[in-house]
């Protein structure tokens, strides 16, 4: 009867086209429907958590969000066969976006009960709602929302001093003016802009549409979609000078009442200014804060400086930023610290008597720091004569001994392992360097391995970045055909099972401090970031961060080709799990370490990290096959 | 006094508001339209919560008629007397939907002629008429009207006014079907009664009382779909 439409009308819908026909029946008899004239507030932001999970039967919905100053961002448009309440079901927290019809809606409803139970017994509806959702959210959340807390506390000089070329958007997207709106919105909503210019035949901008105009001259007035873009863009076009100051760019953007103004550069479209750039680059932004660096000249000024870097983290994770988006800040400031501390450590015992380079590795190399981590660092410099050696040992000697202990000023601890440029084996010229990596892979002793994973994640920080080139290029040479050494490789990178065990449940820590715990570096972390090492050092890439290495694998590496973004997925919810546990304990007082609770996960956290663990595990078994004859 | 307390149903909450108010909306088919002669064939109703409707929770029935199926009513419903042979007598359906029913209240499209059918068969079975609240689509409809909320013309028939918001009607006149499809007017009504000013169950009950349209009681087999 009335069910079997609903059956009908569910099948041919993801994720409940993957259920079994018994599944599909029981869900849809508790399915009920309702209807929203356009223009209804379906969801609101910070309201209630959502009891359905709703499904569009017709119509649509445009997902958005409207930040402290009032502005709207629109995230997304949802049609027919769409979902959503998704997140704030699962999550049991309030409604992170609005939820407007965009047209008359009818949606059919499955309540919070159901749909839990929906997730907790069917993998494939869990991954669905996980990668359609749930990534979309976080990429924009980070990428559009903008925050009162990021606006104020900056200072107005940098609109003054920074020209709009610096922050303006580069990649400019277009369509024809004579595509439909439908279409226009659909290239906004996938590339995830605000903002779209209009061309004209011979690709010359004639109009700019905004979110704004879909918002106030198509939803507004229930203007057919299919009419063509011209009939809604924005006009006159307002544009800036790439070399103008951004003060100028705010003027104009007052004058003309817009929030979207055109780059040009050399007559030619250079990209687009927005409101957000600017407010960005205003507020305390990590921007800001890196000039805030520049402008130290002693270590004593730059240690209140480096103490704020927990707190620029805290904003970006309350913005919900992505892992991978938070590490790479927090690797840009604290590598601005330490190229601050070495120039003033250079201006302190003048020039050095040969060029050098910093480099740092482990965490630092891979710029996967999240906060403070111990130091990692090291000293190549070029090759000398005998004559000079002495001379170059005890200037590097003062000189790194004055770095070592500055950094610890500015927050960063001793390495246990003395793994520091101030430890003498740790300073040497390129040639000894060079000397060091070809023992470690042509005799791979316990120590040598560990020194390895350790050291062969290096990246250049400061200096001479020459002498770090060559010692990367002579380590690709090095392995290659090295098997025996790439083996041993292999069995650290399967090490570490992840921690699921037969039923499913997770293995944790089973006494002392950390009892009912699970170590993520341990167990999550580090088998993906030494899977992909391993991998690395294979094919010859020269990467050392972890997305890095897998993005130039791709296309090298069969394994990694076929996993690289569910790879990646793991590895950033991982991180982004560490980052917050981390974060919510120096809020409160306590040291950050890496054990967490899996009981105090939320499900869907649970859910992800265990589809994390089963993807590991699988790369596991697919290593041991390969280096079948060289696993212990 | 004691009995009249009793007996009179007070409806608890007035004060309710109309989205969070349970309804169930019910169509029946008959063999015509004259009280005396014909009889029901067939009832269907469906839940609503506010403006949700229940798709699971229905009720569906075909009747064993009293009277002969007239021609030009199976040609309405599709619904053949071999059909309905060997289905339930009408006092066993009728308790049925009445549990089905509970207190809600009661929706459908020309709902006196439903009820005074329903009403009939129980004076012969228990006796006194339903005591639930009623509301008439058509009524509603009018007065949505008459305040500029609908801009549509004056139709009476349900599929003419179901066509005319939007609503797909497709499939033979059954009895379930058309709940379903009463079910969907009145949820297209209720933010139009919202912006009109109607929020509290009392204010419903007052604009969609069948009573207010008298005509409904006097309209012909042209006009209803039965």
């Amino acid at each position: 009867m009335l069910i079997e439409d609903v059956i009908g009308f569910l099948k041919n819908v993801p994720p409940f086209q993957f259920l079994d026909e018994a599944t599909l029946k029981t869900v849809s008899g508790k399915v009920s429907m309702e209807f929203y004239p356009q223009n209804t507030l379906i969801l609101k932001q910070d309201g209630l958590p959502s009891e359905y999970l709703r499904i569009i039967k017709k119509g649509g919905v445009k997902v958005s969000m409207v930040s402290e100053d009032g502005e709207e961002v629109v995230i997304d448009y949802r049609g027919e066969g769409d979902t959503f309440g998704f997140l704030s079901l699962v999550g049991k927290d309030r409604v992170r976006a609005n939820v407007t019809a965009i047209d008359d809606t009818i949606c059919y409803l499955v309540d919070k009960d159901t749909a839990l139970k929906l997730l907790d017994s069917n993998p494939v509806f869990t991954e669905y709602f996980l990668k359609s959702h749930l990534t979309k959210y976080i990429d924009r959340t980070y990428k559009e929302m903008h925050n009162k807390s990021l606006f104020y506390g900056g200072s107005d000089r940098l609109l003054f001093t920074t020209q709009v070329g610096e922050i303006a958007t580069r990649k400019v997207v277009t369509v024809r003016e004579e595509a439909a709106i439908q279409e226009a919105a659909q290239i906004m909503a996938k590339n995830k802009i605000s903002s779209l210019v209009i061309v004209d035949d011979k690709e010359l901008p004639v109009g700019i549409l905004t979110d704004r105009d879909l918002r106030e001259k198509v939803v507004a007035k229930g203007r057919n979609v299919s009419e063509p873009v011209r009939g809604i863009m924005s006009l006159p076009l307002i544009r800036v000078d790439y070399r103008d100051y951004c003060f100028e760019a705010v003027l104009k953007m007052i004058r003309h009442n817009v929030h979207h103004i055109l780059v040009i550069k050399d007559g030619t479209l250079e990209g687009v200014l927005t409101n957000h750039d600017l407010m960005l680059l205003q507020g305390a932004s990590p921007l800001s804060f890196a000039k805030d660096i520049e402008n130290q000249q002693t270590i004593e000024g730059l240690i209140p400086v480096s103490e704020k870097i927990t707190r620029i983290i805290g904003l970006l994770l309350n913005e919900g930023a992505r892992a991978s988006n938070i590490t790479k800040i927090i690797t840009e400031l604290n590598d601005r610290l330490v190229r601050k501390v070495l120039e003033i450590a250079e201006k302190k015992y003048g020039q050095p008597p040969v060029p050098y380079c910093w480099i740092v590795f482990g965490s630092e190399g891979r710029k996967e720091q999240t906060f403070k981590t111990d130091q990692d660092n090291a000293i190549i410099y070029a090759d000398t004569t005998p004559e000079e050696e002495e001379r170059v040992k005890k200037y590097f000697s003062a000189f790194t001994l004055f770095v070592r202990d500055s950094l610890i000023k500015c927050g960063f601890p001793l390495c246990p392992a003395d793994f520091m440029a101030s430890n003498p084996r740790w300073c040497q010229p390129l040639k000894a360097w060079k000397r060091y990596f070809s023992n470690w892979i042509s005799t791979p002793t316990a120590d040598a391995v560990l020194n390895s994973i350790t050291f062969f994640d290096f990246r250049p920080m400061y200096g001479e970045v020459s002498l770090s080139d060559s010692l990367r290029d002579s380590l690709i040479s090095m392995l290659k055909d090295q098997k025996v050494f790439l083996g041993y490789m292999a069995n650290m990178a399967i090490k570490n099972r992840p921690p699921i065990g037969f039923l499913k449940t997770f293995v944790v820590e089973k006494s002392g401090e950390h009892k009912d715990e699970l170590n993520l570096k341990v167990k999550g972390i580090a088998p993906i970031v030494d899977i992909v090492r391993l991998f690395a050092l294979e094919k010859g890439i020269k990467e050392t961060s972890t997305l890095e290495r897998i993005n130039a694998l791709r296309g090298k590496h069969t394994i990694v080709q076929e996993y690289a973004e569910e790879l990646e997925q793991a590895f950033e919810f991982i991180m982004l799990l560490r980052i917050q546990l981390q974060y919510e304990q120096i809020k409160s007082g306590r040291t950050p370490d890496n054990f967490i609770n899996p009981n105090k996960l939320s499900s869907l956290e649970k859910k992800s990290l265990k589809e994390a663990f089963n993807l590991i595990s699988k790369i596991q078994d697919m290593i041991i096959e390969l280096y079948k004859s060289m696993i212990w | 006094m004691l009995s009249l307390i009793k007996k009179k149903r007070v409806y608890a909450d007035k004060q309710r508001l109309i989205t969070g108010e349970n309804y169930v909306v019910v169509d029946t088919e008959l063999t015509g339209l004259d009280e005396k002669r014909d009889s029901i064939i067939s009832i269907g109703a469906i839940k609503m919560h506010g403006g949700r409707i229940d798709m699971g929770n229905t009720f569906y029935r075909l009747v064993k008629p009293k009277t002969t199926i007239r021609r030009e009513s199976i040609i309405v419903h599709e619904i053949t007397p071999s059909e309905v042979m060997g289905e339930q007598e009408i006092g066993k359906v009728l308790s049925d939907f009445l549990r089905f029913c509970g207190d809600d209240i009661i929706i459908g499209h020309f709902t006196s002629i439903d009820l005074s059918f329903i009403n009939r068969e129980k004076k012969r079975v228990y006796g006194p008429p339903i005591q639930n609240p009623v509301l008439d689509t058509f009524v509603i409809y009018e007065w949505l009207r008459a305040r500029g909320q609908i801009a549509c013309p004056q139709h009476y028939k349900l599929y003419e006014i179901a066509k005319c918001l939007g609503i797909p009607v497709n499939g033979a006149h059954n009895a379930i079907m058309d709940a379903f499809t009463t079910a969907q007017v009145f949820q297209r009504f209720i933010p139009m009664l919202i912006a009109a000013g109607i929020e509290k169950t009392e204010d419903l009950l007052r604009v969609g009382n069948p009573l207010r349209g008298g005509e409904s009681l006097r309209v012909t087999s042209e006009i209803s779909n039965f």
